[in-house]
């Protein structure tokens, strides 16, 4: 259930909307406005207990028979159903997403321009309550070339082959994958269904060191969207537990990694217990922290972590 | 039973803007079944201060007026609520519904999908479609879990100063800060505050996972000019170390450190007992990448400057201790 400004910012507009419509359905109206059905319900329920002057009478006479909505007295709502203009944080919210869009590199040309019109429309429209938005800016870092395969990719349903860099191993890859979106929170990524591994896979587009375009179609498994605003990556609840202890310069840890636990330390550091399929990767995590942290458990990860700086100290001719 | 607040809102919103005089707050909670169910004056008077405040967050411009015998009238007149004329084209509408998706922050999502009721109760043609066939396929998001954004975003907003806690990058203890919120913006899906310190009385830049507990108001006003421009992303750029104006000479193993390959000014195969499976790089050298190049291991050697090659070696020092 939304909450009240919500609620109440969606009626005003309903009034104005349902006005030039009588016999509206009520299916419609819903998708038109981005709510469930019941929800639409419950605000036609509020809205005739709503009226300019409730002593008056006069009352919004909108009734619904679950079907249509009908507004029996609309003819004397002149002065309540006129649009209304947008609040400086409706403005920020469209403003600022489009501007950010518009600057994606790779984004086709046709759609930047859109966005450059609508934003300069609505700047407008809005007049002061678009002065805000200057205090918020989003930039997101992508590939052009990488993001504009991968979109006429998805777009003709074809295959894409991907030379892909992954830091936990550093190493590049080969594979044919089927991509199945392309999304960008931060940093710009796509999803496919991998055919190396025959498992869906998300690649970082600024890891993607080589791209081509098949002949062959594109035919991934029917698979849900991952839920994205969970975050980038969840760990599963069986993968391996790693600790990290840090010092106070080494707190970014909690920052870039998904944890379980975080613990204050007295020196001001942290002590970090997070999980990941695949703890090897960690070594690198444990030779970034330097004198910033270490490894606690598993040892086998702290001895791998000590035995590859002692053989870099080696290639240094140190000891 | 209470009558519930959005219903309370609609009634003031629409007592406010279909009166052609200003309504004295007595004719209001008259007029509101809502307000004349609040016992005593006091609650009411702190309710319909909250309202109005609540409207005025939705975009309503409420007008105050003294009238002739001393009581306030409140007004929402029609042609400062009124929507200008917009006229969208059907891609152009298209663009902002694919805006209005982007944020995953709870205040500015919900403002987004008023935003587009607004214009669609204005006649702006959107589909139901959205973005489909000739478009790009990207979806954008925009995060902001970080539990100060909403606070700073307003205080921005509204140019309230502001105090926090705040703990610097390698800080033991959290200090706190005196600052006057500029500008927020996001970068590889961190958030950042410019602003003016107060203390320090310089513009500083913050990173808003680093604020520890409550973002809270101060009180008062800006004191110090708020700049034109305000570029927050060079400054965070420069800490990952972007920008650099040197560079640094590496030997790396054929095969490994990619990412080093892709910045890379300049990559020769290595010479003399080395050449079978070394390369020799010269990579921009900013700020971490001591850091950075400790993570190859045995697979890159810093060959200059001695300042780098110091600083690794120590740092692997420090690891191979453990």
């Amino acid at each position: 259930m939304s909450n009240a400004i919500d609620q109440t910012r969606r009626m005003l507009s309903l009034v104005t909307y349902l006005r030039e419509r009588p016999g509206a359905r009520v299916g419609e109206v819903a998708r038109a406005f981005g709510v469930s059905e019941a929800e639409l319900i419950g605000d036609l329920n509020v809205l005739p207990m709503c009226g300019t002057s409730f002593r008056g009478g006069d009352l919004l006479d909108i009734d619904t028979d679950g079907e249509h909505i009908w507004w029996h007295n609309a003819a004397t709502a002149d002065e309540v159903a006129q649009p209304l203009r947008l609040a400086a944080d409706e403005a920020t919210a469209l403003l600022v997403a489009a501007r950010a869009v518009a600057t994606l590199p790779g984004l086709r040309e046709s759609d930047r321009q859109a966005l450059l019109r609508a934003c300069a429309k609505l700047e407008t429209a809005a007049g002061e309550a678009a002065g805000a938005s200057s205090r918020l800016s989003v930039t997101f870092e992508s590939e052009g070339g990488v993001f504009a395969d991968v979109d006429r990719a998805i777009a003709e349903r074809r295959r894409l082959w991907i030379r892909y860099y992954s830091p936990a191993r550093d190493e590049l890859t080969e594979r044919e994958v089927d991509p199945i979106r392309l999304f960008a929170v931060g940093h710009t990524y796509f999803e496919g269904w991998c055919r190396l591994s025959e498992d869906r896979r998300t690649f970082r587009l600024d890891r993607v060191a080589e791209i081509k375009l098949l002949d062959e179609p594109s035919d991934p498994p029917p698979i849900e969207p991952r839920d994205l605003s969970a975050g980038l990556v969840q760990p599963a609840g069986d993968d391996p537990e790693v600790v990290v202890e840090v010092g106070p310069g080494g707190r970014w840890v909690a920052e870039y990694y998904p944890y379980d636990s975080a613990e204050e330390l007295p020196d001001g550091g942290l002590r970090v217990t997070l999980r990941t399929p695949d703890p090897g990767s960690l070594r690198r995590l444990a030779l970034r922290l330097g004198r910033d942290g270490r490894i606690v458990s598993p040892s086998a990860l702290a001895d791998s972590a000590r035995d590859a700086a002692q053989r870099a100290l080696a290639a240094y001719g140190e000891r | 039973m209470a009558i519930a607040k959005a219903e309370r809102l609609m009634n003031l919103a629409l007592c406010l803007m279909n009166t052609r005089r200003p309504l004295a707050k007595r004719e209001l909670r008259l007029s509101i079944e809502a307000y004349r169910e609040i016992g005593t004056e006091d609650a009411f008077n702190r309710m319909f201060e909250r309202d109005k405040d609540d409207l005025r967050e939705l975009g309503m411009v409420i007008e105050t007026v003294e009238a002739l015998d001393g009581e306030t009238g409140y007004v929402a007149r029609r042609d400062r609520n009124r929507l200008p004329e917009i006229a969208l084209d059907a891609e152009e509408a298209a663009a902002l519904s694919l805006a209005a998706r982007v944020w995953q922050q709870a205040r500015l999502a919900g403002a987004a999908s008023g935003a587009l009721q607004k214009l669609r109760a204005a006649g702006v043609p959107f589909t139901e479609e959205g973005y489909g066939e000739g478009h790009s396929v990207i979806e954008p998001h925009i995060p902001a879990h970080e539990p100060a954004f909403e606070p700073l975003m307003l205080a921005a907003r509204d140019r309230r100063p502001v105090v926090f806690e705040y703990r610097k990058a390698s800080a033991v203890r959290p200090e706190t800060r005196e600052v006057e919120p500029w500008a927020l913006e996001c970068w590889r899906g961190h958030w950042y505050l410019a602003g003016w310190d107060r203390e320090r009385s310089a513009r500083r830049v913050f990173r808003l996972s680093r604020i520890t507990g409550r973002v809270r108001p101060r009180g008062g006003r800006f004191t110090a000019e708020v700049p034109d421009h305000v570029d927050v992303r060079q400054t965070v750029a420069s800490w990952a170390g972007e920008g650099a104006t040197s560079t640094a000479r590496i030997r790396l193993r054929r095969g490994a450190g990619y990412p080093l390959r892709a910045k890379a000014v300049e990559t020769v195969p290595a010479s003399g007992e080395w050449a079978a499976d070394w390369d020799e790089l010269e990579i921009p050298y900013g700020h971490g990448l001591d850091a950075w190049l400790v993570e190859f291991g045995a697979d890159a050697v810093v060959l200059a400057p001695e300042e780098l090659r110091a600083d690794v070696i120590d740092r692997l020092r420090a690891v191979a201790k453990g």
